[in-house]
C-alpha cells in the first residue's frame, strides 16, 4: 500500500489541496518551533538584533531563582488543580448521567462558564472575592464568619481563589469527557449487578469507575497540560502576586520576553514549557493509539 | 424490596439536592453579573436583598456603548472570529481531503507533522511568533490576530478522521460519473461532513472570540484590540466602580452565550470529538 504511490496527476492534486494549509502551517507552526530553538541560543537586543551566545540563556535560566519559583508555582497549580478538576468533573458527570428531571438544564449550567472569556471570568471573580464588599465575604459573614478574608492578598488564599475560578470556568469540559465515557458503559452490566443485589455505591465502585479508566487517563493528561499552561487567571486576578507567589511559567516567559525584552532567555524558558507539554502529549498520544 | 426502593429514592433525593444546589452556585456569579449591570451607579450590589429590587437602568449599557473603543473591540473580535472560522474550515477541509483520499509522495511525513503540531501549545510559541510578526511588520494588524490561529491543525485531524469513514464505493461511483477530485470534495465530502464541520466551526469561533494571550501580545494600539484584551484595560480605569465593567462583561459574553444556547449540541460534540482544550 505504501509503495503504491499515486500517479503524477494525483501527486500534483494532493499538494494543490494541501497548499494553503502547508503555507500557513510552515510559517506559523513549523518555523516558530525552529526559530524559538535558534533564538534560545542568541542574545536579542531591543532592536531585535541577535548575537550567538551558546548555552548562556540556559545557564542563566538555571541560575535564576525566579525561574525555579515560577516553575514550582506552575507544578503546584498542576498538583492542586488536576485532582480537584477530575473529582468535580466526574461528580458533575455522574449527576448529569443519573436520569434526573432537568438533566439538560443542569448540563448546560455546569458547562456555560466554559464559553466565556478569561477576561470576563477574572473580572467577575475579582469582584466576588473583594474584601468588605465582595459577594463571597458578604455571604460568609451571613454564615457567621466574623473575620474579613483578604482572598487575593495571601499566597495560599490566592491559590485557592485561582483554583475556585478555574474549576468554575473549565470543569464543564471534563464533565463532557466523563459523560461521553459514562454513556459508553453497556446498560446490561448494571442490570446484571442489580440482579446480583449490588447497590448504587457498589455499582459505582465495581462497574462505573473501572469502566472509566481510559477516559480518566485521558482527562488527567489533558488537565495536566492545560493546568501547566496557566496564565490568564493568575495574570488577570493577582498579576502573579502577592509578590511573585502566583507567577506561573507562562507569565514569567511573557515578562522576560516582553517587559524585560530578553527574548533569548524567554525562548529558553519556552523550550522548557515546550518539552514538558510534548512529554505529556506523547503520553496522551500513546494512550490514544493503544486504546483498543 | 421496599427497603432498596426507599434507599434508591433517598439516593436520588441527595442527587437532586446536590445537582440543583451546584447549579445555583454555578449560576450565581453569572446572575450577579447580569443583574449588577442593570443597577444604577452606586447601588449596594452586594446586599442580596437589595440586588433584585428596583430601580433598574440601562444607563450602564448606554455608557459602555457610548465608548468608541468598545465598538472597535466588538468589531475586531467579530471580524477576527468570523475570518478565522471560515478560513479554518476551508483550509483544514482541503488538507484533510488530500490526506484522507489522495495518494501522493510524502503523505505520511505531512500527517506526522500535523500530529506534532497538535501537541504544541501557543504559549510555547509566543516569542518566535512575535519576532516573525515584527519581521513582517504585522504587529497591530488583523493578519497578526488571524494567521497564527489558522496554523492550528486540530480541524485537519478531526475532518480526516471523518473523511476516512466515508465509503469507497461512494467515491468510486462519483468518479465513474466523471467527477474530478475538486468536485468530489465540494459536492460529496463537504455536504456529508456537515455536522462535523458545524462542530468545528462553533468550536473555532468561540475559541477565537475568547482568545486572550496571543491577541494581548500582538496588539498594543487600543483601536486594534479584541474584546478580551480591551475589557481589562477598560476595567482598570474604573477599579472602584464595578457596575460599569459588569455591563461591559455582559456585552462581551453575549455572542458566546448565544452561540452556546443555540449550538450546545455541536459544542459538546466538538469536545467529545477532539478531547483537546
Amino acid at each position: 500500500m505504501k509503495l503504491r504511490l499515486g500517479s503524477k496527476g494525483e501527486n500534483i492534486a494532493g499538494y494543490l489541496f494541501l497548499l494553503p494549509f502547508l503555507i500557513i502551517y510552515s510559517m506559523f507552526m513549523l518555523y516558530p518551533i525552529v526559530r524559538g530553538f535558534v533564538t534560545s541560543f542568541h542574545k536579542v537586543s531591543i532592536s531585535m538584533e541577535s548575537t550567538f551566545i551558546g548555552l548562556s540563556n540556559y545557564t542563566q535560566m538555571i541560575r535564576d531563582k525566579y525561574f525555579w519559583e515560577a516553575l514550582w508555582n506552575t507544578f503546584y497549580f498542576v498538583l492542586i488543580s488536576t485532582p480537584t478538576l477530575i473529582i468535580v468533573g466526574l461528580t458533575l458527570a455522574l449527576i448529569v448521567n443519573a436520569n434526573l428531571k432537568g438533566t439538560t438544564f443542569l448540563r448546560s449550567v455546569y458547562f456555560l462558564p466554559f464559553v466565556l472569556s478569561i477576561s470576563v471570568i477574572s473580572s467577575i471573580w475579582v469582584f466576588i472575592l473583594q474584601p468588605y464588599t465582595g459577594l463571597l465575604n458578604t455571604f460568609l459573614h451571613k454564615m457567621g464568619v466574623v473575620s474579613e478574608i483578604f482572598w487575593l492578598d495571601e499566597p495560599t488564599l490566592a491559590w485557592i481563589s485561582i483554583l475556585i475560578a478555574t474549576v468554575w470556568w473549565t470543569v464543564g469540559f471534563n464533565m463532557v469527557l466523563f459523560l461521553a465515557g459514562l454513556q459508553e458503559i453497556p446498560e446490561d452490566l448494571y442490570e446484571a449487578a442489580r440482579i446480583d443485589g449490588a447497590g448504587t455505591w457498589r455499582q459505582l465502585v465495581s462497574i462505573t469507575l473501572p469502566s472509566l479508566k481510559n477516559v480518566m487517563l485521558l482527562t488527567v493528561v489533558l488537565q495536566t497540560i492545560s493546568s501547566f499552561k496557566l496564565f490568564g487567571q493568575t495574570y488577570l486576578m493577582t498579576k502573579g502576586g502577592p509578590g511573585t507567589s502566583t507567577r506561573t511559567l507562562v507569565q514569567y516567559i511573557y515578562e522576560k520576553g516582553f517587559i524585560e525584552r530578553d527574548m533569548g532567555t524567554a525562548s529558553a524558558m519556552s523550550y522548557v514549557l515546550f518539552v514538558v507539554t510534548i512529554l505529556f502529549a506523547v503520553i496522551q498520544f500513546k494512550f490514544f493509539t493503544n486504546k483498543d | 424490596m421496599t427497603n432498596s426502593l426507599r434507599r434508591m429514592s433517598i439516593g436520588r433525593l441527595i442527587l437532586y439536592v446536590l445537582g440543583f444546589g451546584l447549579a445555583v452556585i454555578w449560576l450565581a456569579p453569572l446572575v450577579w453579573m447580569i443583574v449588577t449591570a442593570v443597577k444604577p451607579a452606586g447601588s449596594a450590589v452586594t446586599v442580596m436583598s437589595e440586588l433584585f429590587k428596583a430601580p433598574f437602568t440601562l444607563d450602564n449599557y448606554k455608557y459602555v456603548l457610548g465608548n468608541a473603543s468598545v465598538w472597535s473591540w466588538t468589531l475586531n473580535s467579530s471580524l477576527v472570529a468570523l475570518v478565522v472560522t471560515v478560513l479554518t474550515l476551508l483550509i483544514n477541509s482541503l488538507a484533510a481531503f488530500a490526506l484522507s483520499r489522495i495518494r501522493f509522495v510524502g503523505k505520511q511525513l505531512i500527517f506526522w507533522l500535523v500530529l506534532m503540531g497538535l501537541m504544541v501549545p501557543i504559549e510555547a510559541k509566543i516569542i518566535p511568533l512575535f519576532q516573525i510578526m515584527v519581521d513582517l511588520n504585522l504587529i497591530n494588524s488583523y493578519p497578526a490576530l488571524i494567521l497564527p490561529s489558522l496554523a492550528a491543525p486540530l480541524g485537519v485531524f478531526i475532518l480526516k478522521q471523518f473523511y476516512d469513514g466515508i465509503p469507497k464505493d461512494l467515491v468510486e461511483a462519483a468518479k465513474i460519473d466523471g467527477a474530478g477530485l475538486l468536485r468530489i470534495y465540494w459536492s460529496l465530502f463537504l455536504p456529508l461532513s456537515r455536522s462535523s464541520m458545524a462542530a468545528l466551526a462553533i468550536f473555532t469561533f468561540v475559541t477565537s472570540w475568547n482568545n486572550y494571550l496571543w491577541p494581548f501580545l500582538a496588539v498594543t494600539e487600543e483601536k486594534m484590540m479584541t474584546l478580551p484584551v480591551g475589557i481589562p484595560t477598560f476595567q482598570s480605569a474604573y477599579t472602584a466602580e464595578l457596575i460599569i465593567p459588569m455591563a461591559a462583561n455582559v456585552l462581551a459574553s453575549l455572542p458566546a452565550i448565544l452561540a452556546f444556547i443555540l449550538f450546545q449540541k455541536h459544542i459538546i460534540k466538538g469536545i467529545t470529538m477532539t478531547g483537546i482544550k
